[in-house]
């Protein structure tokens, strides 16, 4: 399947699904239009585009291979850097700022390899810099966790 | 001379210590996003934002401004020295810059940059001085139905310059202006695409959506491509001033290149990147040696270097008349003044006209700054571009979420960040552009409301918009752009779309 293929049928589900939506949110009258006017009528167009996109894709299969970057080596790391990031929102009001910014730090180094050592080291001092240049000098306000920081 | 006036004013606005202050932290950051490649001058301005709240809007749209115009200096750096931009505008400054630098004659080259990119970007702002208070009379008397056209033109001329297809962009700036919905609807107040999420009742924040797409998207695919060591030159310490002969080729390119550069930039979509490809293609041809491109032309650095100056200059123009940005970090700057309580567009030079021309002066003294910080610093840039990516990016990650999570304290705005990464991470496989995506989220709201209005205005009736001549002229030239490509695709089949 060609890459256009994929992303053009994506887009048009995204496309119907915002003119469905649209529609239910009242589309109002031309004199009037409603919250839902400007919604659907996006949709309408994403959706005349995605169909272009799509037959385009269609008339000229060039047998591109598309999914095969997915088994690229990198492609694990990527997917360790998403849950990670991911984990450290989930974990932040909780955990609290100091102690998930350290986690989050070392458990990168020690992706790309890095002894544990200098891991540690990385994630102490990293936490700390984030800490003085978010907290004390820009006055963020960061959660702290049940530690105090 | 009411220009005249301003422009004092405005440096008695600019000269204050703390706006002085400002402007350095401004366009230091500026060059040390342009040098490292990776983070582009949208995400670290998205970055930074939040670190504004404090400040006064005149220093906030000062430093954020510096940013970008400083981005334009460093680009070049890293381009001459690895052979990798620094950002996007400087991508043909690699030909014969760093063709220049295996020369041995890096200094040469990154002299030019950093005087082509003085001239053009002090230029450029002489331009934008006298440009921008003139214009913002003529646009003072555009209703809702010529804003709405004016947007509609825009968000076309912004895909006839996408790199990619020009339907996929145009599906792009759909795909934004979809996003622009979430949230809120200002006129009847119900919620759209809420779902009964705190976070998507409030809209989809800006600063998250441009740090996932163009922040943590990029991350993801340098920790995917990078393997290869790169070779970083060393940087030169003397002969940085380029000779006599070197400014004799160079003159006319970096004219050139400013006046290009300012009129491409104020296109929306165009900007410095297309600017800078514009400027090397003209020199290319002006050259009578068009053969020996690529081999270390100066021309070839200068001209594009400066256009992508002026380029950053011109973008201000519809900034600050229309209140329309022209690109995706103009979309910042528009969220930053209306953050501080501003509205730009052509009534900003009589609310505010200590931000107007205070921010304006300002780019003044910012371009003699870079020119003065740059030159005796490149050793310095050059020893950071050896940090290596595996050290840099946990931090540039960390800046990301620290930065969406503090704009509201929310934790869903990190959420919205991270399923953005992933959104500009696939499109960037499946070649697709983020920049169409942001513009029209942001001037979304705007066009829903005037498209609105102008109905109201008219009865119901479409014709509002080809009565008025104005905004009629503006629908012809936004339909004759749309069918110029379609029509040229259906003479030579299987062509661009692929």
């Amino acid at each position: 399947m060609s890459r256009d293929l994929v992303s053009g049928v994506f887009w048009l589900a995204v496309a119907v699904f915002a003119l469905v939506q649209g529609a239910a949110l009242k589309l109002g009258t031309l004199r009037a239009p409603g919250p839902g006017f400007f919604p659907f009528w996006g949709g309408v167009v994403l959706a005349a585009l995605s169909l272009v996109l799509l037959g385009d894709a269609l008339r000229h299969r060039a047998g591109e291979a598309v999914l095969s970057w997915a088994r690229a080596p990198g492609f694990r790391k990527v997917f360790i850097v998403l849950v990670l990031i991911l984990g450290y929102l989930l974990a932040l009001e909780w955990l609290g700022f100091g102690a998930v910014t350290f986690l989050f730090v070392l458990l990168l180094f020690r992706l790309e390899r890095k002894g544990w050592m200098a891991s540690v080291l990385s994630g102490v001092l990293g936490s700390a810099a984030a800490y003085l240049i978010f907290q004390v000098w820009l006055k963020t306000q960061l959660p702290a966790g049940p530690w105090g920081f | 001379m009411e220009i005249l006036q301003g422009v004092l004013y405005g440096f008695q606005v600019a000269l204050q210590p703390v706006n002085l202050l400002y402007c350095f932290v401004g366009v230091f950051i500026g060059t040390l996003v342009g040098v490292l490649p990776g983070l582009g001058p949208a995400a670290a301005i998205a970055l930074l934002l939040p670190s504004t709240f404090a400040v006064t809007p005149v220093a906030a749209i000062i430093m954020l401004a510096g940013i970008y115009y400083g981005a334009m200096y460093g680009g070049s750096t890293t381009s001459i020295l690895v052979n990798i931009p620094g950002e996007a505008a400087s991508v043909v400054t690699c030909l014969d810059g760093h063709a220049m630098a295996r020369q041995g004659r890096a200094g040469a080259a990154l002299g030019i940059s950093a005087f082509g990119s003085f001239i053009a970007g002090t230029l450029s702002v002489i331009i934008l001085t006298f440009l921008a208070p003139l214009l913002a009379k003529v646009t003072l008397s555009f209703g809702p139905p010529e804003y709405f056209a004016l947007m509609i033109l825009g968000l076309t001329l912004l895909t006839y310059f996408a790199r990619e297809s020009m339907v996929k962009a145009l599906m792009m700036a759909a795909v934004g202006l979809l996003c622009g919905t979430v949230g809120q609807d200002t006129i009847s107040g119900r919620f759209r695409f809420a779902f009964g999420i705190r976070t998507l009742e409030d809209g989809l924040g800006l600063v998250p959506v441009i740090m996932g797409l163009f922040g943590i998207s990029e991350v993801l695919l340098n920790l995917e491509q990078r393997a290869e060591a790169t070779e970083v030159f060393a940087a030169p310490t003397r002969g940085l001033m380029p000779t006599r002969e070197d400014w004799r080729r160079s003159t006319v390119p970096i004219l050139r290149g400013s006046v290009l550069g300012f009129f491409l930039g104020v296109l929306p979509g165009a900007g410095a990147i297309i600017a800078s490809f514009v400027s090397y293609a003209v020199e290319k041809r002006a050259s009578k040696h068009p053969e020996r491109f690529g081999t270390g032309m100066i021309e070839g650095v200068a001209g594009p270097e400066a256009a992508n100056n002026a380029a950053a200059g011109g973008g201000f123009i519809p900034l600050l008349t229309l209140g329309i940005p022209a690109n995706a970090v103009m979309a910042i700057l528009l969220g930053a003044l209306l953050i501080h309580g501003l509205q730009p567009g052509p009534l900003l030079v009589k609310q505010a006209p200590d931000v107007f021309w205070g921010f304006i002066t300002s780019m003044y003294i910012g371009n003699i700054m870079l020119l003065v910080l740059n030159l005796p610093l490149i050793p310095f840039w050059a020893k950071l571009l050896r940090v290596p990516y595996a050290i840099m990016f946990p931090f540039i990650l960390l800046f990301c979420l620290i930065g969406a999570y503090s704009v509201t304290n929310n934790v869903g705005d990190g959420v919205v960040m991270w399923v953005f990464g992933i959104i500009g991470y696939l499109m960037k496989k499946f070649d697709y552009e983020g920049a169409p995506l942001i513009l029209a989220m942001v001037i979304g709201p705007m066009m829903e409301e005037s498209l609105r209005q102008s109905l109201i205005l008219s009865g119901g009736t479409f014709a509002v918009f080809l009565v008025r001549p104005i905004s009629a002229v503006f629908i012809v030239a936004a339909l004759v752009l749309i069918a110029f490509p379609l029509l040229r695709r259906r003479g030579r089949p299987a062509v661009v779309t692929a």
